[in-house]
């Protein structure tokens, strides 16, 4: 029971906050829940399945620009686009399961970050798709109907229930026969194995799931700031910061990336506003300072921290961040 | 689209194919032996290129003559570095290890601009400025010695690591970390080692380019990338696999550019790394 | 605690901008979105030092100056000689900073308007967010046509756009040809290929048949590379009598370098701003950038028919250690420019200053800029803005089209690599 007070708290200020946040800050919380749910969907493959990506921006560009290309060259509706969107990240993420499953640790996230690059180069010379020009998504047409509003609230509003509808997908996942392969694919997969577990068949799940969300988050993005480039959404600093947040608030947490999100996007804003005038980089040397601080003194990141504030004799576990002791914290 | 043209293409491709050799050489020595993939390898290169460039504009010395220092300073470094940083997570998950030399990665860029500013500077006239010609062909005088300067550090770390008994304790703990324990191989000087010479060969590169490519402090983003390639297609842990590789993405890289457009050269090179990847994971000369 | 910080040190803000607005016209506070750091961030270093100069001629005023606005130095008149304050934001190169720094600047700096932001993708997000919010966005710089194509009210651009350079490169070459009495031959394009470079690299196909140009290759190239040797050699095997060039600093000097290395060496190289305007261009290559032909916005020859220009360049110099540069000049006009407006609006209200930039109509010898002076037509963009073209020579740039405005003749063709000293 005790577990929820955390999530319950965090619902109470979701849905109070636009009581007392003006523009901007709302803004600052909307893109605290699109970092957040960004997170949770990595978080299902690379937390909990173990997989690490670092190239999941392809999935959230392939969201953003499918259903952007449906609408404007189409007119496709943009709930119906987001959907499309999934579904061609999905698609995405199967020919690249198939092809790159075999590969163990590095060599897989070297994977993830070529293909992403790949996909990159591809919408920046593909004339179709705007190329490097990018796509507007038109301002004429708005309200609930077309996902377009003038305001913040109905933005954050969306933010916020995709991201319950993440985590409720990733704790169905924690709580069943699923997390339960994931977390034997990622803890001891030659055990696994030896007991009948099909091991691609399950990180293809996986992936395909996390790759879904990671384009509805993308075609919200689409829809929010009503232009995309692929610069602005398939950069690999995008898919860095995607694995980071999970990484900050603890990988394989339910809540984690939440945690991640928050803070990352707070600092992140903080440090920018007081020296990004200054234009000296100080903040991007402090944000670097974090991730560093936080990689090394507390890997299993701020949950994994807090968990071991509340049960001690985790607490040397926690520091040392052993390879074995990941699981059994997660 | 003559043979003249292309024969220069190839020459080309082979030199800076040598520049991402010696980068990526150090990084395969880093992951031979501590199994870290280091994201912020590509700003040993950019510091290796500012302390070519200062000492330059500073105290009027040639970066070819500053180059032994510039090797040497990134030595330590990589040393200092490994003390305070790497050493702290050398056991850690993966992530975890990712994760630390992307913050370094981060920070080191982020100390050269606030240090040095964002703006762009070069070494001109130098002692190596002007063209080569040979063979009908021509080529930049800076591009031939960089491209020499890369062949010897390679036969260096070579000689090293196979001639040396430090260089073979270092092959030691890269095969197997705990045998070469038992055998009195201290793994933490062996760990130190590792990046003072990965750092001192980015360095190396850095110095090298200096004298031809523009310097600021996100340069080294522009060849992490081929970096990576080049070690996983050489192997990762590979010397001789990356100098390989190194020229191989060099000349593909060019080559694809102009037989099929610039703007997809890295392109290609992505398709043939996954190629390679998906057929040979272990690369060309990599343990399997 | 983070929030706690960030909630006191928010509270502290709007305190002090309550107070502010207390003594309500000592103070116009208007935002500023720029690359102060990421790719950008040189010239944003430079735009920041020409906003700062803006203001500070505006508030402490400049000698000597007469038909510089403002220089008399009181503040805005017509607001009880209320000060410029600028509040800078660092977009980082990014679509979504940009914009996410334009809605801070909006609603917790209450900025009465902003000016920005130099890249053409962040200016299109920053100001769609300044159009929802109803404040006026004032673009000193940024060169993609589409901008002033999205129909909105509070957009005004003072720069001309890439139409209206390609067009400018064009009309040159064509007016080259009558005086010189010569054909200019075959032309290639070499554009790097973000947005910039690919729009300018259709607009260049469009217009070259309308002006009866051959373009015989069209290269486009990524402008992170490690060499440009493919790019060279595919322009060597194409053998042009022009090449129309768009690159950023460090592939402009690099494509330089390497065409000398490759021994390539057109006619004439016709290159499109950026890059080969930016002061580090003929600081690192010096002679060899000699004989570059490059589309401008300004130049500080100009002054020979307009003193003003040398006027206001001394004083950034003396200030700065440089010159103005064709976006430094811009984004001092721009500020001016937005200043005029908001004083002739006489108060901070957007839709006054919205009403008073719609009526905007400042002559050609108010501005240090060689624009036949700045009128926004219904999208928001200044119609009598222009390019010039200058030439290199002796490491200075030298205008050299329009033919009434040059300080000197074009030397055409460009010498060959071997045959320069």
């Amino acid at each position: 029971m005790k577990q929820w007070i955390f999530p319950a708290a965090f619902l109470a200020v979701a849905l109070a906050l636009p009581m007392f946040a003006d523009a901007s800050r709302l803004n600052l919380a909307i893109l605290v829940l699109m970092a957040a749910q960004l997170g949770v969907s990595w978080n299902i493959v690379g937390g909990y399945a173990g997989q690490v990506s670092l190239g999941h921006a392809a999935f959230f560009g392939l969201g953003a620009y499918t259903s952007t290309l449906l609408l404007v060259k189409f007119g496709v509706n943009p709930w119906f686009g987001i959907l499309a969107g999934g579904a061609v990240a999905v698609a995405l993420s199967l020919a690249f399961g198939w092809s790159c499953f075999r590969l163990k640790g590095h060599y897989f996230a070297m994977a993830t970050i070529a293909v992403a690059e790949l996909v990159q180069i591809f919408f920046t010379e593909w004339d179709y798709g705007g190329a490097a020009v990018g796509l507007s998504v038109p301002m004429h047409k708005t309200g609930w109907a077309w996902m377009n509003f003038a305001s913040k609230l109905p933005y954050y509003w969306l933010a916020l229930a995709l991201l319950v509808i993440t985590l409720a997908v990733n704790l169905w996942i924690e709580r069943s026969w699923l997390g339960y392969y994931f977390r034997a694919i990622k803890d001891e997969p030659d055990a696994a194995r030896s007991i009948g577990v099909n091991i691609a068949r399950y990180k293809q799940v996986a992936l395909s799931i996390s790759a879904f969300f990671t384009a509805l988050g993308g075609s919200l993005y689409a829809q929010k700031e009503l232009f995309i480039d692929p610069g602005s959404v398939l950069a690999t600093g995008l898919s860095i910061k995607m694995a980071l947040v999970s990484i900050l608030g603890g990988v394989g947490t339910l809540f984690g990336p939440l945690v991640g999100s928050v803070v990352l996007t707070s600092i992140e804003e903080f440090t920018r506003s007081m020296f990004g005038g200054t234009g000296r980089g100080t903040d991007i040397i402090i944000y670097a300072a974090l991730i560093i601080f936080i990689a090394v003194f507390y890997p299993t990141g701020l949950v994994g921290w807090w968990r071991s504030l509340r049960w001690p004799r985790l607490r040397s576990a926690a520091r040392k961040g052993e390879r074995k002791g990941l699981g059994e914290l997660a | 689209m003559s043979a003249s043209i292309l024969a220069q293409t190839l020459a080309s491709g082979i030199l800076i194919g040598l520049i991402y050799a010696l980068v990526a050489i150090g990084l395969t020595m880093i992951f031979g032996v501590m199994d870290i993939v280091n994201f912020a390898h590509g700003e040993f290169l950019m510091l290796g290129m500012y302390s070519a460039f200062w000492l330059f504009t500073l105290y009027a010395l040639d970066p070819i003559v500053t180059l032994p220092l510039t090797i040497l300073m990134l030595f330590a470094f990589g040393v200092i570095l490994y003390k305070l940083v790497i050493s702290r997570i050398a056991n850690a998950s993966m992530l975890s290890q990712i994760f630390t030399t992307f913050g370094i990665m981060y920070l080191l860029r982020g100390v050269a601009q606030f240090l040095w500013k964002p703006d762009y500077r070069t070494i001109e006239n130098s002692s190596v400025s002007g063209t080569v010609h040979f063979l009908g062909l021509q080529v930049g005088e800076p591009q031939v010695v960089a491209g020499v300067g890369a062949v010897l550090v390679t036969a260096a770390i070579w000689w090293f690591l196979n001639h040396t008994r430090l260089g073979a304790a270092l092959e030691a703990t890269a095969s197997d970390k705990e045998a070469a324990r038992l055998m009195g191989i201290d793994s933490h000087r062996m760990f130190a080692l590792a990046w003072g010479i990965g750092a001192a060969c980015a360095g190396a590169a850095g110095g090298l380019l200096a004298t031809f490519f523009p310097i600021f402090p996100d340069v080294g983003s522009t060849f992490i990338l081929l970096a990576f390639v080049v070690v996983n297609l050489g192997g990762f842990g590979s010397v001789t696999g990356a100098f390989i590789a190194g020229i191989l993405v060099g000349v593909i890289e060019v080559m694809g550019g102009l037989l099929i457009g610039p703007q997809y050269k890295m392109a290609i090179v992505l398709m043939l790394f996954l190629g390679v990847l998906m057929f040979r994971p272990q690369g060309l000369m990599g343990k399997a | 605690m983070k929030w706690t910080i960030g909630a006191r040190a928010a509270a502290l803000a709007c305190g002090l901008a309550l107070a502010a607005t207390a003594h309500a016209q000592q103070e116009v506070k208007i935002g500023v979105i720029y690359p102060l750091t990421g790719s950008s961030a040189s010239v944003g270093g430079e735009l920041r030092s020409a906003l700062e100069l803006a203001a500070d001629i505006i508030n402490n005023g400049a000698p000597g100056m007469p038909d510089l606005p403002f220089s008399h130095g009181k503040g805005l008149p017509n607001l009880k000689g209320a000060k410029i304050k600028l509040v800078f934001a660092d977009h980082q190169a990014s679509p979504q900073v940009g914009a996410t720094e334009a809605e801070r600047l909006i609603t917790q700096e209450h900025v009465v308007a902003i000016v920005g932001a130099y890249n053409s993708a962040v200016t299109a997000t920053a100001s769609q967010v300044a159009e929802r919010a109803g404040i006026p966005f004032l673009n000193p710089e940024s060169s993609s046509a589409t901008l002033t194509q999205r129909g909105f009210k509070w957009f005004f651009r003072t720069t001309p756009h890439d139409d209206l350079f390609v067009h400018n490169a064009f009309e040159f070459l064509a007016e080259l040809e009558k005086k010189k009495g010569i054909k200019v031959g075959t032309i290639a394009t070499l554009n790097e290929n973000g947005l910039w470079g690919v729009e300018t690299g259709k607009l260049q196909a469009r217009l070259a048949p309308d002006f009866k140009y051959t373009i015989v290759k069209q290269i486009s190239y990524p402008s992170k590379s490690t060499q440009l040797t493919s790019e060279v050699q595919s322009l060597k095997a194409a053998n042009p009598n022009v090449v129309m060039q768009s690159s950023y600093t460090p592939d402009a000097i690099l494509s330089m370098k390497t065409y000398k290395e490759l021994g390539f060496s057109p006619d004439m190289i016709l290159a499109n701003d950026a890059g080969f305007a930016d002061t580090e261009f003929i600081k690192t290559l010096g002679k060899d950038a000699d004989y570059i032909i490059s589309r401008e916005a300004w130049a500080l020859d100009l002054a020979k028919s307009k003193p003003l220009i040398k006027q206001v360049d001394d004083l950034f110099r003396s200030r700065y250690k440089i010159d103005f540069t064709g976006n430094s000049a811009r984004t001092f006009t721009g500020l001016m420019v937005l200043a005029d407006a908001i004083n002739r609006a006489g108060s901070t209200e957007p839709e006054a200053i919205r009403k008073a930039l719609v009526a905007t109509n400042i002559p050609s010898s108010q501005l240090i800029m060689p624009w036949d002076g700045v009128k926004f037509d219904a999208q928001g963009q200044n119609t009598l803005g222009r390019g010039i073209l200058v030439q290199i020579v002796g490491g200075q740039y030298h205008t050299v089209w329009p033919f009434n405005l040059a300080t000197r003749d074009v030397t055409w063709p460009m010498p060959k690599w071997d045959q320069r000293k």
